[in-house]
């Protein structure tokens, strides 16, 4: 379906993208300045850069373990929500489970609890509950995987209820009649079609998992922390280093970007050979 | 219908991982709620005193101001978002030159960390330093001061919500847009309908449940919203945005009050289970409804 | 002959040399041997002192202990939030934490920390022969109990100081508008009167010139504590009200109708000052925490103001982050008349003496490994190349040192400030509830700052809800 006025959509979305892109623009401006200038008259242009605030980012050695463990913990988490999230949707969309409906509903309730207030429950379970003898949950990447389940696992079953509901039952039925067991119906007719729910849910449970920072900063210490704790180190009672905060900022969109460009196409691939066809 | 033993196998880890990390820490917040527990007060031990901190929360002020404005601050960003985002997810449907470098600039706020976009928007709103008020200062005269004007202080943090969650929104009713069958909406327009009747009849009843489950993760979180607020504004001034995440916050980090903080907690994952519960009943329940009769 | 001697000399000293340095190393590897294969594992805020510790004295003493160190560096609530939960909870997760000089009497109400001179004393095969408890200057007085043990190693320590440009009060052409303007000398003030004219001719002077300038700082942040502490710590005491106002031996009393001083004349008088100087301050004042007001002075932007030392040192010296290096001049704080004078009697304080140290929580796992780190960071012999790094002293050891010395004199004499005049500054009162009843009446303190609540009754309303906070703590009866 193409568009009748294409030129007014690109100035549309043109005006839309510089709104967009400011802020994050600006986060660059501030990333290539140093902190002597960044306390004067403002300027929109940009007329010397100073890559300063970057040569010690990417030399410091523990801010790319942050890295790794950024992109570890929120894949490994948006993997394990979306395959979970999915199954039981599927499971909610065709069984017929007692009061699946209040179970539905109980989910997202995990997703409501402000954290603050959580964090002691969770140290406590961490360091004493999930514990077996030295070993703790505790500042472990698979800790914090898990734990991030309690509001990406409710998102995940939320964003993808529609996709599954959307998909008509007389087709699992017609492959079960074809011989399909109840894996194979999952993996060849409904995973495909689900294809731009799951993609969404995917990118999405990732960036939550990316961005998140209180849960991350109280229960990880040495091995497990992540990039956004480690940003906060940069806001101290000497003084906001703006400069550096901004370049790690700038360079944690790069892994963010590369996963987007990546999934994104499953999300246009629906738009293809997604629609049920008949 | 089949085996409903695959069905709870399927379901199964999810129950069993929500359950450890959902429902245990619940459980020991609400223990916690009807304490007197701070372990710097003149006697540190948690000390049972009945539903006392729920009947204090009843008469604090502080509290109810920050409930209020965080209802407020959740109904403007909401709404807007959920808009905005429709009417974005709406324009990606069709085809322009373009269209994926738009897509990905759009979504790029998305991956900007909360405290991130806090402290850029800082940046950006320092008063007199900040582009913002200065071009707004030098343009129109305007004095944006998010130290003194409350309101300017709330809008601005309205906006900032805005401009970073409307991608998501966009995102899942994009997803929910493209996945509709093609024939309903092919009949209607053989059969004449105008634009507005489409949407209003075939598009908007399909993807209701889309929308329903967009505006519940968006009020949710827009309820418990912390880092962005407090690295702009620090819930100020005085307590124009002291939002509820950030008040409780306030109550258990700095003032060590884990009874009285669990309380305000639990009674905030009430409300907040409360209004989504009727959200749901009037959303979902009348569909629900007509299919059975049907 | 003469040869021979010599040699033998050489042949002795080397031979002392010999048997005197293994002796001073020997103590850190011999005492480091029983401890081969432990971590030790300490939280601290990510500032440049700590972060000396971490980068330089941490791989140092490794190298002669064989036992490792890693520090966990984070922000200023999460360090409190996650010490406090791991010796609540005793998990024992840290062997040291960073205490902040206002937070140690709620660690020792709670008994959270070792007491560093009574275990050395218990166990002296422990001892440092470097270590020396009596070197500290008299910052450690504010971690050590009342029978003087010591109960943490300070590490940093800093004094809230009033700091102006020199390159203006020097000005030849500022010091005669000055002079026609006030009928004064233009110097830097030492009451309040002179320091609200100095700042609003300041502020004229940058308004008529179309400069970005204005007359003083104010860290008056509307929503941070920071605005609370610069009133509670740095202006009323100069006003002769003390230690929040709060009168421990009155049953914590707050207010002036039970015998505090929270809203006494004093301190309302205090409140309307600093309000009007917040009002010619500049435009970023009402968003300022401390960390904007060292940006402020360092950009320029204002002709003199309350600063803390910390920041001192790179507003005076490092030209990446200031455009005013070489143009800051310290001095005392201005103060109301005769309040010097009760303060040189002892009875008070005329500013924030701020810093911390590091302690041992008892719940740490590796005590006595921990406790040689701590005497390691407390040596003199490491304490220059940490004072020059990371500016702040600890140890009147470090006065004398040529790099000390050196930058003392391009930051004004703060550090000759600090040793000779420390004394007349205080660190936060010894209150186990310190930020219970700071958050308890900041809210309130936020609304006299937007003017929804005057600052008479603002004062009034916080000295209410100090004493209610209190009661509900249970230390007022």
């Amino acid at each position: 379906m193409p568009t009748e006025r294409p030129y007014l959509a690109i100035l549309l979305w043109s005006i839309l993208s510089i709104a967009t892109l400011f802020p994050v623009y600006w986060l660059f401006v501030i990333s290539v300045k140093p902190a002597v200038d960044l306390f004067t008259t403002p300027s929109v242009i940009l007329d010397s850069v100073y890559w300063k605030n970057y040569a010690d980012v990417l030399g410091n050695e523990t801010l790319r373990r942050y890295m790794m463990n950024s992109i570890i913990i929120s894949t490994g988490n948006a993997f394990l929500v979306t395959t979970l999230g999915f199954m039981a949707c599927y499971a909610l969309s065709r069984f017929d489970i007692a009061g699946k409906e209040n179970i539905f509903f109980w989910t997202i309730t995990n997703r409501m609890a402000p954290a603050a207030v959580f964090l002691l429950p969770f140290f406590l379970l961490f360091t004493q509950v999930f514990a077996i003898g030295d070993w703790k949950l505790y500042d472990t990447r698979i800790g914090m995987i898990l734990l991030y389940c309690t509001f990406n696992l409710p998102f995940a079953i939320w964003t993808l209820r529609p996709t599954i509901d959307g998909i008509p039952k007389e087709l699992d039925e017609a492959a079960t009649v074809d011989g399909c067991s109840t894996w194979q119906v999952i993996s060849q007719v409904i995973f495909p079609l689900a294809r731009p729910g799951l993609a969404v849910t995917l990118i999405l449970t990732w960036v939550f998992a990316w961005n998140e920072f209180l849960l991350a900063a109280t229960l990880t210490s040495f091995n497990a922390r992540t990039i956004t704790t480690g940003l906060s180190e940069y806001v101290t009672s000497t003084g906001t280093e703006w400069g550096t905060m901004a370049a790690i900022a700038i360079i944690t969109l790069i892994p963010a970007l590369i996963i987007f460009s990546v999934v994104q196409r499953h999300i246009v691939a629906g738009l293809t050979f997604g629609a049920v066809k008949e | 219908m089949r085996s409903n033993t695959v069905g709870w196998l399927l379901l199964a880890p999810t129950l069993v991982i929500l359950g450890l990390f959902g429902i245990m820490p619940f459980i020991y917040v609400l223990y916690v709620a009807f304490h007197q527990w701070n372990p710097f007060g003149f006697s540190p031990d948690m000390i049972y005193n009945g539903a006392k901190n729920f009947r204090r929360l009843v008469f604090d002020r502080e509290f109810l101001l920050s409930l209020w404005v965080t209802l407020k601050f959740a109904f403007f960003a909401v709404t807007s978002e959920i808009a905005l985002g429709y009417l974005l997810a709406q324009l990606f449907t069709r085809e322009f030159p373009g269209k994926a470098f738009f897509r990905t600039i759009h979504t790029l706020p998305l991956i900007v960390a909360p405290i991130v976009v806090g402290s850029v928007w800082r940046l950006m709103t320092t008063p007199s330093i900040g582009i913002i008020p200065y071009y707004l200062d030098a343009w129109f005269g305007y004095e944006l001061n998010i130290g003194r004007d409350a309101g300017a202080a709330f809008a601005l943090t309205v906006i900032m919500d805005i401009w970073h969650w409307t991608p998501l929104v966009t995102l899942t009713l994009l997803a929910a847009l493209v996945s509709l069958p093609k024939e309903p909406f092919e009949q209607a327009q053989i059969d004449g309908a105008s634009k507005f009747q489409i949407f209003w009849h075939i598009t908007l009843p399909m993807i209701r449940p889309a929308i329903l489950a967009t505006v519940f993760i968006r009020l949710m979180d827009a309820l418990r919203t912390v880092d962005e607020v407090w690295m702009l504004t620090g819930g100020g001034p005085g307590a124009a945005t002291r939002y509820v995440g950030l008040h409780i916050w306030k109550v258990v980090f700095p003032k060590t009050d884990y009874g009285y903080g669990s309380a305000i907690s639990v009674i905030v994952l009430y409300l907040t289970l409360v209004m989504c519960w009727i959200l749901y009943v009037a959303l979902v329940a009348p569909r629900d409804r007509k299919k059975r009769t049907s | 002959m003469r040869r021979a001697v010599a040699v033998s000399l050489a042949a002795l000293a080397a031979g002392l040399m010999g048997s005197m340095a293994p002796a001073r190393a020997d103590f850190w590897s011999d005492a480091g041997a029983k401890f081969q294969g432990v971590t030790l594992h300490g939280v601290t805020e990510s500032t440049p002192p700590s972060n000396y510790i971490k980068d330089v004295l941490a791989p140092e003493f490794e190298k002669k202990t064989g036992i490792k160190v890693e520090i966990e560096t984070t922000s200023w609530d999460q360090m409190y939030d996650k010490a406090i939960k791991d010796m609540e909870a005793k998990t024992g997760i840290y062997d040291m934490v960073y205490i902040e000089q206002d937070i140690i009497y709620a660690y020792l109400s709670r008994n959270f920390l070792v007491d560093v001179t009574k275990t050395l004393k218990d166990d002296p095969s422990l001892k440092a022969p470097d270590f020396d408890e009596s070197h500290f200057t008299t910052f450690a007085n504010y971690f050590k109990d009342d029978n003087g043990n010591l109960f943490g190693v300070p590490m940093e320590a800093f004094i809230k100081i009033y700091l102006y440009r020199t390159d203006l009060f020097n000005d030849p052409a500022v010091k005669e508008a000055f002079k026609t303007e006030t009928g004064k000398d233009l110097a830097p003030a030492k009451t309040h009167e002179d320091y609200t004219q100095i700042a609003e001719f300041f502020t004229k002077w940058g308004k008529d010139k179309g400069e970005q300038l204005w007359g003083t700082t104010a860290q008056a942040h509307t929503g941070h504590p920071a605005s609370w502490y610069e009133f509670f710590e740095s202006v009323a005491p100069t006003f002769g009200v003390y230690n929040w106002g709060i009168d421990t031996s009155k049953n914590y009393a707050a207010s002036v109708a039970n015998g505090g001083s929270m809203n006494s004349d004093k301190s309302k008088a205090a409140l309307k000052y600093w309000l009007h100087l917040r009002d010619i301050a500049p435009p970023e004042s009402a968003a300022s925490t401390w960390t904007e007001v060292a940006t402020t002075f360092a950009a320029g932007r204002a002709a003199q103001g309350l600063v803390y030392g910390e920041n001192a040192a790179w507003i005076a010296s490092d030209s990446e982050k200031s455009k005013v290096v070489g143009k800051v001049g310290v001095a005392l704080p201005p103060v109301e008349p005769g309040v010097m004078e009760e303060v040189e009697a002892g009875k008070g304080y005329i500013g924030y003496y701020d810093g911390g140290a590091f302690g041992l929580p008892v719940t740490s796992k590796n005590k006595e490994a921990a406790l040689l780190f701590l005497q390691y960071i407390g040596q003199d012999s490491v304490q220059s190349g940490w004072a020059v790094a990371a500016p702040r002293i600890t140890n009147t050891a470090t006065y004398e040192d040529p790099g000390v010395k050196d930058m003392d004199a391009k930051l004004g004499g703060y550090y000759t400030m600090l040793k000779d005049d420390g004394k007349l500054f205080a660190g936060a009162p010894p209150y186990p509830f310190h930020a219970q009843v700071r958050e308890a009446t900041a809210s309130i303190f936020y609304r006299i700052l937007t003017g929804e609540v005057g600052p008479d009754e603002g004062l009034d309303q916080m000295a209410a809800a100090a004493e209610e906070e209190l009661t509900n703590l249970g230390y007022r009866k």
